[in-house]
């Protein structure tokens, strides 16, 4: 009687896992997003021409990567140039942003506060209440509840 | 509803509605230069305020995987398609507020600025003060969650019943703790009222 007579190799399955009602992301390809060009941003940076380098930043954003490495790159690209802005000059470029651009500003913003560093976070705040001022709770709202985080 | 039956907490509760006069005069010799602390502190809650604001859409949300079960889905947190974002807002480094949401519950957790030893002692003795008396704060969380000094949980039933602004309002009283605001307002307090 010590042996075990039936098999239990059923109880090293999870039943949840192949429940068909389960809620799965949905897992797009990852294909051209490649996050912005580094280089290019700080060639326009050192030019002076903020508000392009600003546009440039916030193309191609790695959203569907999952490759952790493309994300930090992009996050510090739009962080070095979001902290060269002057205070004066944030309202102009949150301006120029159509309603996409606003909840992308929003969500590297929100990336941004996660590693606050010097003076990261009182520029942050700043471009916070400025992109707030343009897109509302709404765009608050859209970055709470974004599957795919930037 | 009495949100709280201590006096102790209605002080703060009472001081952190008159606080917006004394915002300028908060001094305190162990930060950085005062004109950079308030220059941060005003945008800092308003981010904060914002997001909480935005966070705090709740409706009523039985759990799916116990029968005739209710639970705050921030902390079961079994389901992905229940949650939200976690965000964080900070200050600095050492001041941030993370605020976790679901469906039917948010979870706020606050880093408070401790700049030394006794600051630390003092902030850690006057959460854990409150955080005993969790039951009469209702929303307060009797542990905090990792790497912060106080959370809160806010689930549906409470922003039934409370108002959302006095909610959003009661959990920003510990974010601008410092030992010399404390002080000021413990004495201020103990003074008009003789103990």
């Amino acid at each position: 009687m010590a042996r075990n007579t039936l098999p239990s190799r059923f109880r090293g399955l999870d039943i949840d896992e192949y429940d068909e009602n389960r809620f799965v992301d949905e897992q797009d390809e990852a294909a051209e997003q490649q996050g912005p060009d580094g280089a290019e941003v700080d060639a326009l940076l050192r030019r002076g021409e903020m508000i392009t380098a600003f546009h440039i930043a916030l193309r191609n954003p790695p959203i569907n990567s999952k490759n952790p490495a493309v994300k930090e790159r992009a996050q510090a690209v739009v962080l070095r140039v979001l902290t060269s802005f002057k205070s004066s000059d944030i309202e102009p470029a949150v301006k120029s942003l159509d309603r996409n651009g606003v909840d992308l500003l929003m969500k590297y913003i929100y990336r941004g506060f996660e590693k606050p560093s010097d003076n990261s976070s009182a520029i942050l705040l700043q471009w916070h209440e400025k992109a707030f001022a343009v897109g509302g709770l709404g765009s608050i709202v859209r970055v709470l509840t974004a599957r795919k985080s930037v | 509803m009495s949100m709280c039956n201590s006096s102790w907490s209605q002080m703060v509760f009472y001081e952190k509605a008159h606080e917006g006069s004394r915002r300028g005069a908060d001094t305190s010799a162990f930060l950085q230069s005062p004109q950079k602390m308030t220059a941060t502190l005003r945008p800092y809650l308003n981010a904060v305020r914002a997001t909480l604001q935005a966070a705090l859409c709740l409706e009523n949300f039985s759990s799916q995987v116990v029968e005739r079960h209710n639970k705050p889905e921030v902390e079961v947190r079994s389901s992905k398609e229940l949650l939200l974002q976690p965000v964080v807002i900070s200050r600095n480094d050492k001041e941030k507020v993370l605020i976790e949401g679901s469906i039917n519950s948010v979870r706020v957790s606050i880093a408070v600025k401790q700049a030394d030893e006794i600051e630390k002692i003092l902030c850690h003795k006057f959460m854990r003060f409150m955080m005993m008396r969790a039951e009469n704060f209702f929303i307060l969380r009797r542990k905090p969650v990792e790497g912060y000094d106080i959370s809160f949980l806010i689930t549906n039933f409470h922003t039934e019943q409370m108002y959302k602004h006095k909610l959003r309002n009661s959990s920003k009283i510990f974010e601008d703790l410092s030992l010399e605001s404390f002080c000021s307002r413990l004495g201020r307090r103990c003074g008009s009222h003789g103990k």
